[in-house]
């Protein structure tokens, strides 16, 4: 049938037809941003909106730039992002081990999981006062909750991988003679790979929100810090800009673990 | 042919689980390069003697002798191939192969794929092969260490009939080049016939047949002598309601 239709027709007009569908594929999901956008800008323009509530976002973009060239907005973001992964390193490498000790060693797991699982019920932002008692106001507060919320998605999906590994495959590769440390390289380690990464994506998320409280509470540097400012000053425009930061960061953050994911567990689509 | 395959003893072996009999006083002397098939109703015991051998269980009482040295711990001679091929989906076909080697050696894995048929696959991933694709790789890793005993658990039991008797051919043309021992495990009789020097009936716990099968290789399925050996084996399977419980069990 398809193969008549493309006979009776002129052979440019569907390939024509295909292009601008896939264009529209490509596009399509930006439009309703892109028009939203444009009546913000209207609406602030022709005054509709104060600025007060919300500035033009050609203002934002201004702020931005001035605050890019003279207030040293990269080094803010800079600070930002060295906290969010610093906190991501220290909970993150502590949740991947004991997800894997746990997963394979019995007596860790007796030891160590409920003990975990009791803990990860505490929402762990529920705990900024009580951190701040411990440690004051300052870096080791923020990294400290950075580290206590990216710990439990990195060790649940740590050891849910383990766990899931087929016990089948671990035998072939003891018959095969690999050693403990063959074992886990490569079998153990690739085969939870994929639950890893599905918690790592998850983690980035936590990092992103638990860092926006812990600044928004108390920073001498940072988004949160010049959010914080902006808002005793009522600089609305900073503000947004500040929340689009964030957004943008953690946006940036995902498409890293997607392409990493992408790329280490390329086997699974067979290309 | 060169013969390296490995001499083994089964002495008095005895294997229980959770304290029901599995196994009991099996005693068996396998001559190197040897080509032994184990057959039985399913749930008889033919992996756990497998199983026995590989070093991969612990018998609970005898011993498996490998050159007259009783084994302990994994069997070092031993390549298993299990019915379910067991690959790592997350290595290529070659790196598949090279697990099992010293240093992951490439040009020893992609000799072993050459002898298989399957050198063209060798940079794809095992997601994309089919069924008897699979079990090619599974035995090209087998073979690759040039191993001197090759235990088959059941290999082709879910292959169709024309790829398994390929693979069949395949086994006898390796083992025939290399001269491992190999122990077969299947349910296929025809097959057991095809392959083996002698073919191992278990039953009640124990062999209820130990039969040499003197026919000259390659085997014709066919001939008539096949189908006396076949007789034979399917009657002491089944007993004397043999001829009819063939027409049920084999619909
Ligand atoms: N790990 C185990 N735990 C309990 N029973 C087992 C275990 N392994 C095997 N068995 C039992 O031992 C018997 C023989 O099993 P198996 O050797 O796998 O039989 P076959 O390979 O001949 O089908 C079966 O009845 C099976 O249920
Ligand atoms: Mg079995």
């Amino acid at each position: 049938m398809a193969l008549a239709i493309e006979q009776t027709t002129s052979a440019t007009r569907p390939a024509r037809r295909l292009q601008l569908r896939q264009l529209g594929q490509r596009w399509l999901p930006w439009l309703v941003p892109i028009v939203l956008i444009g009546v913000w800008q209207l609406a602030a323009t022709l005054g509709w909106l104060s600025a007060r509530v919300l500035p033009a976002p050609s203002t934002i973009l201004q702020t931005t730039w001035d605050l890019l060239l003279h207030h040293n907005l990269l080094g803010d973001i800079a600070i930002s992002t060295r906290r969010a992964l610093v906190g991501l390193a220290i909970g993150g490498s502590l949740g991947f081990v004991f997800g894997l000790l746990n997963g394979t060693f019995p007596l860790s797991e007796r030891l160590f999981d409920s003990s975990f699982q009791m803990i990860r019920n505490i929402p762990h932002l529920a705990l900024l006062p009580l951190v701040i008692l411990w440690f004051g106001i300052g870096e080791t507060s923020r990294l400290f909750l950075v580290a206590f919320g990216v710990f439990f998605p990195l060790y649940l999906n740590t050891y849910h991988g383990v766990r899931s590994i087929d016990p089948k495959l671990r035998e072939m590769g003891i018959v095969y003679g690999l050693s403990k440390w063959g074992l886990f390289r490569h079998i153990i380690f690739p085969g939870a790979l994929p639950s890893i990464l599905v918690g790592l994506r998850y983690a980035l998320g936590v990092m992103w929100l638990t860092l926006i409280v812990a600044e928004s509470l108390a920073s001498n540097a940072g988004i949160g810090h010049l959010t914080m400012n902006a808002r005793e000053f009522m600089q609305t425009d900073v503000l947004v800009m500040g929340i689009v930061i964030y957004a943008l960061l953690g946006k940036l953050a995902d498409t890293i673990a997607r392409l990493i994911e992408r790329r280490s567990l390329r086997w699974q689509v067979g290309a | 042919m060169s013969i390296r395959g490995v001499e083994l003893g089964l002495r008095g072996l005895g294997k229980a689980i959770a304290n029901r009999t599995i196994l009991h006083d099996i005693n068996l002397e396998i001559k190197p390069g040897e080509f032994i098939a184990v057959i039985g109703k399913s749930g008889c015991g033919k992996t756990t003697l497998l199983r026995l051998i590989a070093g991969l269980t612990e018998p609970t009482i005898g011993q498996v002798a490998l050159d007259d040295s009783p084994l302990a711990g994994l069997n070092p001679a031993a390549r298993v191939m299990f019915q379910d091929a067991r690959l790592l989906p997350w290595k290529r076909v070659w790196e598949n192969v090279a697990l099992g080697l010293p240093g992951l050696n490439a040009d020893q894995a992609l000799q072993a794929l050459h002898q298989v048929g399957l050198a063209d696959r060798a940079y794809d991933w095992p997601l994309g092969l089919s069924g008897g694709e699979r079990q090619r790789l599974a035995l090209a890793r087998a073979i690759a260490n040039t191993p001197s005993l090759l235990l088959l658990d059941e290999p082709f039991g879910a292959l169709d009939a024309l790829t398994r008797i390929e693979m069949q051919q395949l086994v006898e043309q390796l083992w025939w080049a290399q001269g491992f021992t190999a122990i077969l495990v299947t349910h296929d009789v025809e097959e057991a016939i095809a392959l083996a020097d002698r073919v191992l009936l278990i039953q009640n716990q124990h062999i209820a047949l130990n039969l040499p099968i003197h026919l000259p290789r390659s085997r014709q399925r066919g001939s008539a002598e096949f189908a006396a050996i076949k007789d034979q084996l399917l009657g002491a399977i089944f007993g004397a309601g043999y001829p009819l419980a063939t027409r049920v069990v084999g619909a």
